[in-house]
């Protein structure tokens, strides 16, 4: 039984999410945020962290239960996004309904891929090498078939009196609520899939495939139903961004980064655990978009070239440097941080923040039980 | 009809006959030893009768019906579990879970296999330990975790891979124990064994391999006094002999 006691601290973070939207625009949050997050560039920033969050839940299933790491996520996001807007424009059918098509499909698509990688037996570096193939090929096609598109992709029809049924809103709130909504909803999902037979089953999966078969685990059918219902998250994600950007091109979903992205907040926050890909999610977007936000100004012009070729000691050229890189020079000084920041988190936390804190807290009431006797 | 029966079992690995054309049978409620020098095809024939390995001839029957090419997960289903040399609890979850997972196999609802997998807990002596996680485990520990995700699996036949290896003499009593107990809950048994003081204790019967071959079959007590068994353990010259008080 879930004790709300026992949950206090998730229930007031949705409570404050819940009521955001009402002060994006206070004083209070214009004197304390920087100038470039704020109003609804800042609801934009949550909307991407319950987007991800959403995106990373839906890889936990099959890469953090089942410990089958697919880095091929994008391909279903994209077929997804693909799906409910094809479905949107040709047979004019509302996006509420299409993203249940999109994530029909992408089971589909998924457990076909299941299929066939389970069926030979592929494992560990194997499956994760076909999921990459997948999401390459399924770039390729998105990039090559007129019909979608082909390298433009689609831009979505913008009308000024579109209603609920097309899921187009003007002002950001209603995306930020369904975002939330959408994120709820996979933490439910992933709670009782962590509670049910089959979440059991895909942990002892991960762990030990030969000793799990030989206690009665299906492994086959069940990793194959694991990435069946991943896919099938990620593509309802796949019609949200589509209708939040409004705008759907291979170049930019179907690529690595955005697969890489969608694992790595399962992998900061805690692979397997309920609450870790939410935790990862609203750890890795807040520090992404604010180094962004914060590093990423005009440029300073001062040249690289100049600076190597100065004649200055070491410590100036290296400070030197470092002001190149916060000018926005060399890619910025934002992704650098970025990058210290997810080394840091893997060395120091292994198995991610979420299990981290849980360790912290139970050596903690270790010592205070130590103290009282 | 006999509860499980392998018919002219072979095995081979490239050219190597790891096991070859081995009968065995089973009958309900028999616990049966296989003994024999280590590389005689234990474990191959093991593996082969469990599931994981596929024969090259000869038919593995449980229940009257063949299980040749089911996955281990459906001769599961259907009552018969085996346990790793190696043991392989699962690490990263604790004993009642890893017990849990096995009790999932004939109950769906976590309520009830939550219960069944207590009942086993207490069966086998590991309910101290309910918490601990797999890899904090002890090699009796982790053993006996072992024995207890198969019994949670409720088999009507359990195929035990050396189970007492790498425990102290005061763990391998501990361990007859409960194996004894397990006997009279009503579980059929077939163990693979190096300790003696185990085999000739609990068997009924006992199967020797040799070379990938049963050379013999019969009670402890004949075993022990069969020539080509000593032979296999302890070279020909202490046959040659008269007495045989070397195999013992």
């Amino acid at each position: 039984m879930i004790r709300l006691r026992d949950h206090w601290f998730y229930l007031v973070v949705l409570a404050g999410l819940l009521v955001l939207p009402l002060f994006t625009d206070s004083d209070f949050v214009n004197a304390v945020m920087p100038s470039g997050l704020t109003g609804s560039a800042l609801l934009h920033v949550f909307i991407l962290m319950f987007f991800f969050a959403f995106m990373s839940q839906s890889w936990n299933i099959i890469g953090g239960f089942a410990g089958q790491l697919s880095i091929g996520h994008a391909a279903f996001f994209g077929i997804g996004a693909y799906t409910s807007t094809i479905c949107y424009i040709h047979l004019g059918l509302s996006p509420w309904l299409g993203m249940f098509v999109a994530a029909g499909f992408t089971a589909m698509i998924g457990a076909g891929l299941g299929l066939i990688s389970f069926h030979y037996g592929l494992r560990g570096p194997f499956f994760t090498l076909v999921t990459v193939a997948f999401a390459e090929i399924t770039r390729l096609i998105l990039l090559h078939w007129n019909f979608v598109g082909a390298a433009n992709g689609i831009l979505l029809p913008y009308s000024r009196d579109a209603g609920f049924w097309d899921f187009q809103f003007n002002g950001k709130e209603p995306y930020y609520y369904i975002a939330l909504v959408m994120m709820l909803c996979s933490i439910a999902l992933v709670a009782w899939v962590a509670r049910s037979r089959f979440g059991y089953y895909l942990h002892a999966i991960r762990q030990d495939e030969d000793a799990a078969e030989a206690v009665g685990v299906p492994t086959k059918r069940c990793k194959i139903q694991a990435i069946a219902l991943s896919a099938a998250l990620a593509g309802l994600g796949g019609t949200f961004y589509a209708q939040y950007t409004q705008y759907i091109v291979p170049d930019d979903m179907v690529i690595g980064r955005v697969s890489v992205e969608i694992l790595l907040g399962t992998v900061i926050g805690g692979a397997g655990t309920i609450m870790g890909p939410i935790v990862g999610a609203f750890i890795l977007i807040p520090v992404g978009e604010a180094t962004r936000v914060i590093f990423e100004g005009g440029g300073t012009g001062i040249s690289l070239t100049t600076l190597i070729q100065s004649d200055v000691g070491l410590a100036e050229k290296f400070s030197g440097y470092l002001a190149y890189l916060a000018g926005g020079g060399g890619g910025g000084l934002a992704v650098l941080l970025y990058g210290v920041l997810l080394i840091a988190v893997v060395l120091g936390m292994p198995g991610g923040v979420l299990p981290w804190l849980t360790r912290k807290r139970k050596s903690f009431a270790k010592s205070d039980k130590k103290g009282d006797s | 009809m006999s509860l499980f029966e392998a018919r002219n079992v072979t095995k081979r690995f490239g050219g190597l006959t790891a096991v070859n054309a081995v009968d065995f049978n089973v009958q309900q409620g028999e616990i049966v030893g296989l003994i024999g020098p280590n590389g005689a095809g234990k474990t191959t024939f093991f593996n082969v009768i469990s599931g994981f390995m596929k024969p090259d001839e000869g038919d593995v029957r449980f229940l009257g019906e063949s299980i040749v090419g089911h996955k281990p997960s459906d001769i599961c289903k259907r009552g018969m579990t085996r346990t790793f040399q190696i043991v392989k609890p699962f690490p990263e979850m604790t004993v009642t879970d890893n017990i849990l997972v096995g009790a999932f196999n004939h109950h769906r609802d976590a309520a009830t296999a939550n219960k069944k997998a207590r009942e086993v807990m207490e069966l086998v002596g590991l309910g101290a330990q309910a918490e601990k996680l797999g890899r904090e485990l002890t090699v009796a520990g982790r053993k006996r975790v072992e024995l207890a995700k198969a019994l949670a699996t409720e088999p009507k036949l359990m195929l035990l891979d050396e189970v007492m290896a790498g425990l102290t003499p005061s763990e391998v009593t501990g361990m007859i124990e409960v194996l004894g107990r397990v006997r009279d809950a009503g579980v059929t048994m077939v163990i693979v064994e190096h300790v003696m003081q185990v085999i000739m204790n609990l068997s009924d019967r006992i199967y020797v391999l040799h070379h990938g071959e049963a050379i013999a079959e019969g009670s402890p007590k004949s075993i022990t006094s069969d020539p080509r068994v000593m032979e296999a353990y302890l070279g020909e010259s202490f046959v040659a002999e008269p007495g045989g008080e070397h195999a013992s």
